[in-house]
């Protein structure tokens, strides 16, 4: 993890054809009298980190193990790389990589014969299974940990093994179940830095999770599940053009807010006690729109000391959805 | 450092070998179980009870023609057998519903490996594992050789049918571990299926004898007049007797009728396929095994030659009173065994097919 990826890299290729990555439309699935999933479209392209949110119970992982071809859909059509996941799963997992919400690890064995034994299940003989569970090891930082028993590793480092197991037959599509539950800060940024290098390297990954704050930072687009069905598909570079809540700080707040009033801009104030400052929030059209109602209100004066969207992109989206929700 | 390897060639899918995939599942599975500590423990006190009991048989027997190893070894085969149908369910069950309880049933579907190669690896492992049992009575099986008496014809397809018998339990627990959803539920049905072969068929045996209940004509024995006498101290000769003419009723049961009904059981699977020992010379008794499994054998073989052999004087003849040469009751035995073992092997190789359609309810897959 020498290099960091910069926003720039972060504009995927467009790839011809599109036949590659993942699409899959109308896809329903219920067990028993219990409908997990009603109608999700969703499509991820590959160069892309794409983000699954949605409450508990929405049909994430149930949407994940019918792109990981361990469920079969009731209705719907999936086309992973083009590969039919239920007429040929075998083609479809060779380029499947896919990290559960459970840990499932063997306990007796150590990290690097797990990773050397599922690298004998992809096909890979023993040299190559071995050099590639060195490298793994190596990048999920368990090097140390390599040959303990996999019963010692607390629930970070399992999860850490999880990711590399997912990685060992070198997928083009990695589907991730929650894999930042249970990472202390340092290895969540790790991890960032993984998927945005292997976005960069043309993968197609899906990553669902809680922690919407990380997802902004590292996915390129999110699809929104509310109780099994995809109810909206959203682009992260679109934030520019998206209006968003923006909250504005001040040492003055009668000044902010006689600035704002004198630019027509609607705002709710929450002042401070204990003396004149406070904050607006203030409802913006764009980052543009944001940049020249700061640069105004500097240079009318007013003594802001933080302006700033007022929560990520993605929670205020979620958030919004819900509000939308009968 | 690089996350991909070299760029995989366009076109080639990489493939995974029938029998690699079979290796690879049974080395997982195999070094899971010998890391295990209380499977040693398990083995220590196995060895120490197998040779107790084979003591104690070699010093109470070997008092008359019959030297002890073979009762010895037979015992040894009898205990293996016995404890192995106690065992092997335990081994056999829980490997898939322990893997699904872990999580780690999922991500062995998420690759390359087939229903049948993960089963075919999961037998493998806990039949090894079962023959353990065998391996460490070599030690007494080569005590029971030493005093010379083993009917070495027989060994070896005592030895072969008991590892087979293993076998077959072993596939029952797999096929049962991958139709369950619980480890617990799966050892219970396995116990009770293996229950079902050795002592279900024994109860059917013995319910169905009133079914065949039937009406011989028999008449009382005669001996030479000269046994009778006070002053007669020669040789008796149990055959030397005549039938009465004068025949009187007499209930009995059509043994022969029912006789298959045991052939699935293990013990009289692996008892019938063994040669038989020959009486010793002058010894012309039916009764010639001391051993358990040659006792099983002689039961067999007398429950399938049916009343008329059991009755010294049938419609005022004389029975030869020698077994006639039965069909090998063995061959339907495990026929039948292989049939049933089958069905469920074959119902639990489907429920591992992925993309899954069905999920029983309150499951999930991951």
């Amino acid at each position: 993890m020498k290099t960091m990826t910069t926003g720039s890299e972060r504009e995927p290729e467009k790839l011809p054809g599109g036949a590659t990555g993942i699409t899959a439309l109308g896809l329903a699935r219920s067990f028993g009298s219990v409908s997990a999933v009603k109608n999700i479209d969703f499509h991820a392209a590959p160069g892309e980190v794409t983000a699954l949110i949605g409450p508990n119970g929405s049909g994430k992982t149930t949407l994940l193990l019918m792109l990981a071809s361990l469920l079969r859909p009731d209705a719907g059509t999936i086309r992973i790389h083009g590969i039919d996941p239920i007429k040929d799963p075998r083609a479809a997992r060779a380029r499947l990589g896919w990290m559960p919400d459970t840990l499932g690890v063997w306990e007796a064995l150590t990290s690097r014969e797990i990773l050397v034994t599922m690298g004998a299940l992809y096909g890979l003989n023993k040299a190559t299974a071995r050099i590639r569970a060195g490298e793994l090891l190596e990048i999920v930082n368990l090097t140390e940990l390599a040959d303990t028993p996999a019963r010692v590793l607390s629930r970070g480092q399992s999860q850490r093994l999880s990711l590399a197991r997912a990685l060992i037959n070198d997928p083009e599509v990695l589907l991730l179940d929650e894999p930042a539950s249970g990472l202390d800060p340092g290895a969540r940024v790790q991890l960032r830095t993984l998927l945005r290098q292997l976005a960069t390297s043309g993968k197609t990954v899906v990553i669902s999770s809680h922690v919407l704050v990380e997802l902004d930072e590292m996915a390129d687009s999110a699809v929104f599940l509310t109780k099994g069905r995809s109810v909206r598909s959203q682009r992260l570079d679109e934030a520019g053009t998206q209006g968003r809540n923006y909250t504005v700080t001040s040492l003055d707040l009668p000044a902010l807010r006689r600035a704002l009033e004198a630019g027509n801009v609607d705002a709710v104030y929450v002042s401070n006690f204990e003396n004149v400052g406070g904050d607006a929030k203030v409802k913006v059209a764009g980052e543009t729109q944001a940049a020249a109602l700061l640069a105004s209100l500097v240079a009318a004066g007013v003594p802001v000391t933080a302006f700033a969207p007022s929560s990520g992109l993605l929670e205020e989206t979620y958030l919004s959805l819900e509000d939308e929700m009968p | 450092m690089s996350i991909s390897t070299d760029q995989r060639p366009a076109g080639s899918a990489p493939t995974l070998g029938y029998l690699s995939g079979i290796g690879t599942i049974f080395g997982l599975e195999i070094r899971q179980r010998i890391r295990n500590r209380g499977w040693y423990i398990m083995l220590g006190i196995w060895f120490v009870v197998v040779a107790a009991v084979v003591g104690l048989a070699a010093l109470s027997v070997g008092v008359d023609e019959f030297g002890p190893g073979q009762v010895m070894f037979e015992l040894v085969i009898a205990f293996v057998l016995f404890f192995g149908m106690l065992i092997a369910p335990a081994l056999s069950a829980n490997s898939i519903t322990g893997d699904r309880a872990s999580g780690t049933l999922a991500i062995l579907q998420n690759t390359l490996l087939t229903p049948g190669q993960l089963m075919w690896g999961k037998w493998l492992a806990s039949w090894v594992a079962s023959l353990g049992f065998l391996v460490v009575t070599i030690p007494l099986i080569g005590w029971a050789m030493t005093y010379g008496d083993v009917y070495l014809p027989g060994a070896p397809v005592l030895l072969g049918m008991l590892a087979l018998e293993l076998a077959m339990v072993c596939a029952l627990g797999v096929g049962v571990s991958a139709l369950a959803n619980r480890t617990l539920f799966a050892v219970m049905v396995t116990y009770l299926l293996v229950a079902l072969l050795g002592l279900g068929t024994l109860i059917a045996y013995g319910l169905s004898m009133q079914l065949v209940k039937t009406e011989v004509q028999i008449s009382n024995q005669v001996w030479p007049e000269e046994y009778m006498g006070d002053e007669y101290y020669g040789e008796w000769d149990q055959d030397a007797y005549t039938c009465e003419s004068r025949v009187y009723p007499q209930e009995t049961f059509a043994t022969d009728r029912i006789t298959w009904l045991l052939a699935a059981n293990p013990f009289v699977v692996v008892a019938d396929a063994a040669p038989r020992v020959p009486p010793p010379p002058g010894d012309d008794e039916m009764n010639s095994s001391a051993g358990p499994m040659g006792a099983i054998s002689d039961g067999v073989r007398m429950s399938q030659a049916g009343p008329e052999y059991l009755m010294p004087c049938l419609n005022g003849v004389k029975s030869d009173m020698t077994l006639p040469t039965s069909t090998p009751l063995w061959p339907l035995g495990l026929g039948i065994q292989a049939l049933f073992v089958g069905g469920i092997v074959a119902a639990g190789r489907n429920k591992l097919k992925t993309p899954a359609g069905k999920l029983s309810s309150g499951t999930r897959i991951a």
